[in-house]
């Protein structure tokens, strides 16, 4: 399975490139799952078709169309911790746990751990069941913050790791000496095989490391959708600088709603994006002047450079 | 073996026993007070730096937090201690570090 | 005479402390059988209920150590009777009520220290003056136990050496118990056989170093102890340090119940023989500042007010405890008097110097200097007494590391654990300058510059090594702490207890507190000048420190007797 991410400013086309990337690549024999992780969701409009967090299958095709809608997940993120720590806390108010949670809904980074969680559960269970997962991502700086997150939450943990190591060692000396945590009634767990908090950390830290070599393998790709314009110019560089940042693999950035390529704005734009990148080639995509949603026969072909990766 | 010699010597025999046993456990008490004290230091620290939001300390992602906190109720305990007892640790350190 | 004085000694303790430990407790404390701390606040952490022979034998570890055995050396002065009064009468009348005070305070104000007490009975700053004297403390034990030490490795080699041997098989043992995670009894024996192994090779391999070389790897001693994970060192350490503690006590018990040894130390010499700085020193004010510990110690009340108080069971608990445990160590004073009143003449005499019964009162304090120091004038009339037993099939020779090693552990341990207690209390009294100064803040309480403070001026005064002019001063230190802890106590019973019989708490507080003041004012201005003369540095060092802990005492003493009677504001 190869994964290929479309991300660019609100207003590109990058909805629409991932579309007809997803339909070509399924004319060509594959099987191709499309998902929307763009709060917009034109992914529906572009298909006439109305979709759902559940996959739809386009039109008896190899084509399965998705939406997740990354604020519904993160509210039910949010729920069902918060079920499992009022269980777990009923009986004692060390502090007040409520207004936790209250900051918790607001907190940054839900979305992006609901986005995160999301990607994790697509790469783990759809690995055989598609050649190709396409995903339209929401705008560039949570796109960015959803790609970093990985490689964060996984320097973080890798911290507490050592931190919570310390603690049981300690607690093993404690429990050599005085036998003490053995005897009295709340047992502490003083081995990493038993303590729950290790073998939590543990656990999130293969997750997030998985997401992160998935993401910065060479099955996956970032692409950047860009116009004529020096705002979409300017918001593409910082995409493609945090990208970099990561490490993660570029290929390839589409030039969109290209009318004339030799207009003086065109290639001032194009130079000022392939300064000092020699790893990634543009894609000139010319502007289809009525705004059908059939871009999917787009007779343009836009998937050469995934294929020749293979 | 009512009040017969086996009975007294049973008796002091297990006075021996209680002495040895309680002094055994109240030194190894003593020696393990300093680990235990950090121990609970880094508790403290473990779950301090998991909900740095609170403490304006740069936290990881709050998820990270949010999925660990059901297990941290001891660790939690601690960092209540601590927020509470902080400004009066002068006598604990002392009690723990033999200065005289 | 030795198993009179020991007979008489348990007699004493256990008379009093059945009459007048009972009364304060019914009296004065008012003990009820209300919930504790530890169960009324539970919580598996710092509240956790001991059993009482358990948490006895936690706080006498922790009030005991080298202090109560070196003070009593250099009141022999005096005569063996004046100490000998001190460490009994002292000890049951003022230092074992203070600390039970402290205790119980600490236990009816939720396990909080008697500096958060005071903060609340008496005046804010008086909590925050705790952590001056606690500091000017550090500093002063750090200079006096360097100095005891120092003396006690050029007297004899062999305690440095096993001491060092020692260390290495703590590091053994901490590999074995934490790395090679060996199973606890059997790491136990490795351990013992090899603190065996130390006192036998220290034995054959004495190090003979001079004083300043000491100073200096004491010096560094202390930097890296201080560094170094507890687990890796200090702790299998002071697990090795405790059964040479029982060793010690259980031979010395035996030996001075069993020597029937007559005393060659005079009973009495005068009233102000040679004791601090070459200057004839009066019994009253200044025994408080030779005997500390033994018969009263401030930090007991820090020690009993901070984790002792949040692990007892039942107030019934704290007088054996509090009150109990002081006693006990006024005990182990009781048997430093007897061995070094049996056998100190001889040995001292041996090394060559001129002390007599006559001449005792004024040459005492230079000789026993001069030829041993105060704890190997101890060791060696300890391993003399043992000598006089049954147990004479000891080697005199290993039983003299043996108690070499035990007084030097428990210095060793306080020289290494003061550093870093001193950057906390640093960081602490500097807290105003953040405000004004923020770089110097932060550079004085930066890891390295706060915690060497300590003991960069430690051993900078015990390198000068007037150990006669160093005891006195940490003697200060402490029974100024003392001092405001039991008036602390006494603000504690009129304004909380309520109890008629206040002034049996009152009366030894004043007269302590008047003691110690004129104490401090006669070691600056009767014995400071002197050493200024001689050394400089040093005595101006030690000048600075009691002037300003005088201020503080007068300070305290307004704060005291402007508050004592106003109603509190808050509830406890």
């Amino acid at each position: 399975m190869k994964t290929i991410f479309f991300s660019g400013k609100g207003g590109v086309g990058k909805s629409t490139l991932a579309s007809a990337v997803a339909w070509q690549l399924m004319e060509a024999g594959n099987r191709v799952l499309a998902v929307s992780f763009d709060p917009a969701h034109n992914l529906g409009d572009i298909f006439h078709t109305k979709l759902s967090h559940r996959k739809k299958r386009f039109k008896k095709t190899d084509l399965f169309l998705q939406e997740t809608d990354l604020e519904q997940s993160a509210n039910e993120y949010i729920e069902a911790n918060m079920s499992l720590l009022n269980e777990v806390y009923s009986y004692m108010q060390p502090f007040n746990m409520d207004s936790y949670f209250n900051v918790l809904k607001y907190s940054p980074g839900v979305e992006e751990y609901a986005a995160i969680t999301a990607m994790e559960k697509l790469f783990r269970e759809e690995q055989e069941n598609y050649d190709y997962i396409v995903i339209d991502t929401p705008p560039t700086g949570l796109t960015l913050r959803i790609l970093a997150l990985p490689r964060i939450t996984v320097a973080w943990i890798d911290r507490l790791v050592k931190l919570r190591k310390q603690i049981l060692e300690k607690r093993y000396t404690i429990h050599k000496l005085s036998g003490k945590y053995s005897e009295k009634g709340t047992k502490l767990a003083y081995e990493e095989s038993e303590d729950r908090v290790m073998q939590k950390l543990l656990e999130m830290r293969e997750r997030y490391q998985n997401v992160r070599n998935w993401l910065e393998s060479d099955k996956n790709s970032i692409c950047v959708v860009f116009n004529p314009d020096y705002l979409s110019l300017r918001e593409s560089q910082r995409l493609m600088t945090g990208v970099k940042e990561l490490d993660l693999p570029m290929h390839t950035v589409y030039h969109n709603k290209l009318d004339n390529p030799n207009s003086e704005i065109a290639q001032k734009v194009e130079q000022d994006l392939l300064k000092g990148r020699s790893d990634v080639t543009i894609e000139r995509v010319p502007d289809i002047a009525e705004p059908e949603p059939t871009c999917y026969i787009m007779d343009k072909n836009l998937i050469q450079t995934f294929q020749e990766n293979t | 073996m009512h009040g017969g010699k086996g009975g007294v010597f049973a008796r002091i025999l297990g006075y021996i026993r209680f002495f040895f046993s309680t002094m055994d456990q109240s030194h190894r008490n003593k020696v393990t007070e300093v680990t235990e004290f950090e121990v609970k230091e880094l508790e403290n620290l473990f779950v301090l730096l998991l909900m740095g939001s609170f403490t304006g300390v740069p936290s990881p992602p709050s998820f990270v937090a949010a999925e660990l906190l059901p297990h941290l109720e001891h660790e939690i305990k601690v960092l209540n201690e601590r927020a509470k007892d902080s400004f009066d640790s002068l006598a604990d350190m002392a009690s723990l570090l033999d200065i005289d | 005479m030795t198993t009179l004085i020991v007979v008489v000694g348990l007699a004493v303790y256990v008379l009093l402390y059945l009459t007048y430990g009972k009364k304060l407790e019914k009296n004065v404390v008012k003990a009820t059988d209300d919930e504790t701390p530890s169960k009324r606040m539970y919580d598996g952490v710092d509240y956790v209920p001991a059993k009482a022979p358990v948490l006895f034998g936690h706080h006498f570890a922790s009030i005991a150590g080298a202090a109560p055995i070196v003070g009593p050396v250099l009141a022999m002065a005096w005569g063996w009777v004046p100490g000998l009064l001190w460490v009994w009468f002292g000890n049951i009348f003022i230092g074992a009520v203070h600390d039970y005070l402290s205790l119980m305070a600490s236990v009816r104000y939720d396990g909080r220290s008697i500096q958060f007490v005071a903060s609340d009975v008496i005046a804010k700053r008086t909590g925050k003056t705790f952590y001056w004297l606690v500091f000017f403390l550090l500093i002063l034990v750090i200079g006096a136990f360097g100095a005891v030490l120092g003396n006690m490795f050029i007297a004899n080699g062999q305690v440095p050496s096993a001491y060092i041997l020692k260390l290495v098989a703590a590091l053994i043992l901490g590999v074995l118990l934490y790395r090679v995670k060996m199973n606890f009894t059997v790491a136990t024996i490795i351990g013992i056989i090899m603190l065996v192994l130390a006192i036998i090779g220290g034995h054959q391999m004495p190090i003979n170093a001079s004083y300043g070389t000491w100073m200096v790897v004491m010096f560094f001693y202390i930097i890296i102890a201080s560094a170094v994970p507890v687990n890796v060192l200090l702790q299998p350490r002071d697990y090795l340090n405790s059964w040479l503690l029982y060793i010690g006590l259980a031979i010395g018990g035996i030996a001075a119940v069993f020597s029937f040894t007559g005393f060659t130390a005079p009973a009495f010499t005068s009233f102000a023989p040679i004791v601090s700085g070459g200057q004839p020193s009066p019994f009253w004010p200044v025994i408080p500042l030779i005997i500390a510990c033994g018969s009263l110690s401030g930090f007991h009340a820090l020690v009993g007010s901070g984790t002792t108080s949040k692990q007892i069971e039942k107030e019934s608990h704290a007088l054996p405890i509090g009150y109990g445990a002081m006693l006990t160590e006024g005990f182990l004073s009781t048997i430093v008097i007897i061995s070094v009143s049996g056998f100190g003449l001889s040995i001292i005499q041996g090394a060559g110097q001129d002390l007599t019964v006559a001449n005792w009162g004024n040459a005492y304090a230079g000789a026993m200097n001069a030829s041993f120091g105060a704890a190997t004038t101890f060791t060696n009339s300890y391993a003399a007494m043992v000598d006089s037993t049954f147990l004479t099939i000891l080697p005199t020779e290993i039983v003299k590391v043996i108690a070499g090693m035990w007084v030097a552990s428990f210095a060793m341990t306080t020289l290494d654990t003061t550093n870093r207690l001193g950057r906390y209390t640093l960081t602490e009294i500097l807290l105003p300058l953040k405000d004004k100064n923020e770089g110097m803040f932060n550079f004085l309480t930066n890891r390295w510059i706060a915690s060497t403070i300590p003991a960069i001026i430690g051993i900078y005064l015990a390198w000068s090594g007037s150990f006669t002019i160093l005891w006195p001063s940490f003697g200060s230190a402490n029974q100024l702490i003392a001092s405001i802890a039991l008036l602390t106590g006494a603000a504690w019973v009129i304004k909380r207890q309520k109890a008629k019989n206040a002034n049996i708490v009152l009366i030894p507080a004043y007269l302590l507190w008047i003691t110690v003041t004129a104490a401090i004012i006669w070691f600056s201005v009767i014995v400071l000048p002197g050493t200024i003369e001689s050394n400089p540095t040093t005595g101006i060092v030690v000048l600075i420190i009691e002037i300003v802990m005088l201020i503080m005492n007068f300070v305290f003493i307004i704060d005291f007797l402007k508050n004592k009677n106003k109603p509190l504001t808050s509830e406890a």
